[in-house]
């Protein structure tokens, strides 16, 4: 096995490795849509309009809020879904490259991960 | 009203996430004027829609092109990590450059920038040799003018690193998508082909938008009512331009990106002497 075999057989499991991520973004990304749809028709079924006040983000009442069909819990959830997905998209990545061993793209991936995480940690703790 | 309210916003979302996938630029860039000039938004929450929608058309577009090898992962998380860091270090530019020159700087780029795209409309960037050896970040796609797989090769690494550092920095303060910087870059500057280029840098943004949207999430800055129907449009739209991206001659769509480019450019002038 040359070195340019190795560098091939690495390029075609990272393809793979890549194709298995994309399928997985394209599922949450219809789900995502899906569940926005779903808030839609609620939304207009309820004639609430664009422009009206909309209810907080409450964490903790939001997903049983789905089995009474707020409108907004629905939306809520397909919003944070479709912010979840490039997230996701870097988590699985990071696996990826971790299992070919690539120790840079690993670091990277990490990296990319840590400065969201301080965005989101500044935005908790820094008041406006 | 309610229901045309929401179609109108709709149609905006399927207008600006074709656009947006086409060019690698998420869409915000026409989205935010549209919200916030014709229907009255305040312009943070113009933005923040923006942001949600900018990572809907991330993931269609990203979606749409898994397995055809046309987004560059590799690339595209090392130059993301360059522009997360200087987005992140905005503030300490904001104190040393005024954003007035900073503006008139960025005019400046982009015009010099959109010149050089118009100069090199009928450049490729592909290797015809399926063969040829692509390099560490380079890679293969199945290219449909030529209909054959063709190779590209990644140049100036370190310089286009540094130029994302001071891309995520210079958007961070001027409210600007980082795409409108980062195809030309790679396109120009990297020697990848642009539609490589537009949709690396769609994947990438998606991940930048991710960051700055948990922000706005976390604030209260996310309307559900306006961000559903817009995302909906956005996601339709960046799905049907990512399959028309296909078959558009890569001239025609340099040249819409120049279109763009002029127009960012005389905005920024324009705020300056405002």
């Amino acid at each position: 096995v040359t070195g340019f075999d190795r560098v091939a057989a690495r390029r075609s499991q990272q393809v793979s490795a890549e194709r298995v991520a994309g399928r997985l973004l394209i599922v949450v990304t219809y789900l995502s849509v899906a569940l926005l749809a779903v808030g839609l028709v609620l939304m207009l079924a309820n004639g609430i309009s664009p422009l009206d006040a909309a209810p907080p983000l409450d964490l903790t009442t939001v997903v049983s809020q789905l089995a009474s069909l707020d409108p907004a819990a629905f939306l809520w959830i397909g919003l944070l879904t479709v912010i979840a997905a490039p997230i996701g998209r870097v988590i699985v990545s990071g696996i990826n490259y971790s299992r070919a061993d690539d120790r840079l793209m690993v670091a990277v991936s990490i990296g990319i991960l840590l400065v969201i995480a301080v965005g989101v940690g500044t935005a908790l703790t820094v008041s406006v | 009203v309610t229901a045309s309210l929401a179609a109108i916003i709709f149609t905006a979302g399927v207008i600006s996430g074709s656009l947006g996938a086409l060019l690698g630029l998420g869409g915000g860039v026409f989205l935010v004027p549209f919200l916030n000039l014709v229907l009255g938004f305040p312009f943070t929450a113009a933005a923040a829609i923006s942001l949600t929608t900018v990572i809907a058309t991330s993931s269609s577009v990203s979606a749409g092109r898994a397995g055809k090898q046309l987004i560059n992962m590799k690339l595209g998380m090392l130059l993301e990590v360059a522009t997360a860091g200087g987005s992140f270090l905005g503030g300490i530019t904001a104190q040393l450059i005024a954003q007035s020159v900073l503006q008139q700087l960025f005019g400046l780029v982009a015009a010099i920038v959109a010149v050089i795209m118009l100069t090199r409309l009928r450049r490729r960037n592909v290797i015809l040799d399926p063969a040829a050896d692509p390099g560490v970040l380079g890679g293969r796609y199945y290219e449909d003018e030529s209909r054959t797989t063709v190779t590209y090769r990644v140049k100036r690494l370190p310089v286009a690193v540094g130029a994302s550092f001071i891309a995520g920095n210079v958007s961070s303060l001027l409210g600007i998508g980082g795409g409108i910087i980062k195809v030309p870059l790679m396109n120009l500057a990297m020697g990848v082909p642009l539609k490589v280029a537009t949709a690396t840098s769609n994947m990438m943004i998606g991940i930048t938008a991710a960051a700055s949207a948990i922000i706005y999430l976390i604030r209260g800055g996310i309307d559900p009512y306006v961000a559903g129907p817009t995302v909906i449009g956005v996601f339709i739209g960046a799905t049907a331009g990512t399959r028309i991206a296909h078959r558009i001659n890569v001239g025609y769509l340099r040249l819409l990106f120049v279109v763009v480019l002029l127009v960012t450019a005389f905005q920024m002038f324009q705020r300056v002497l405002r």
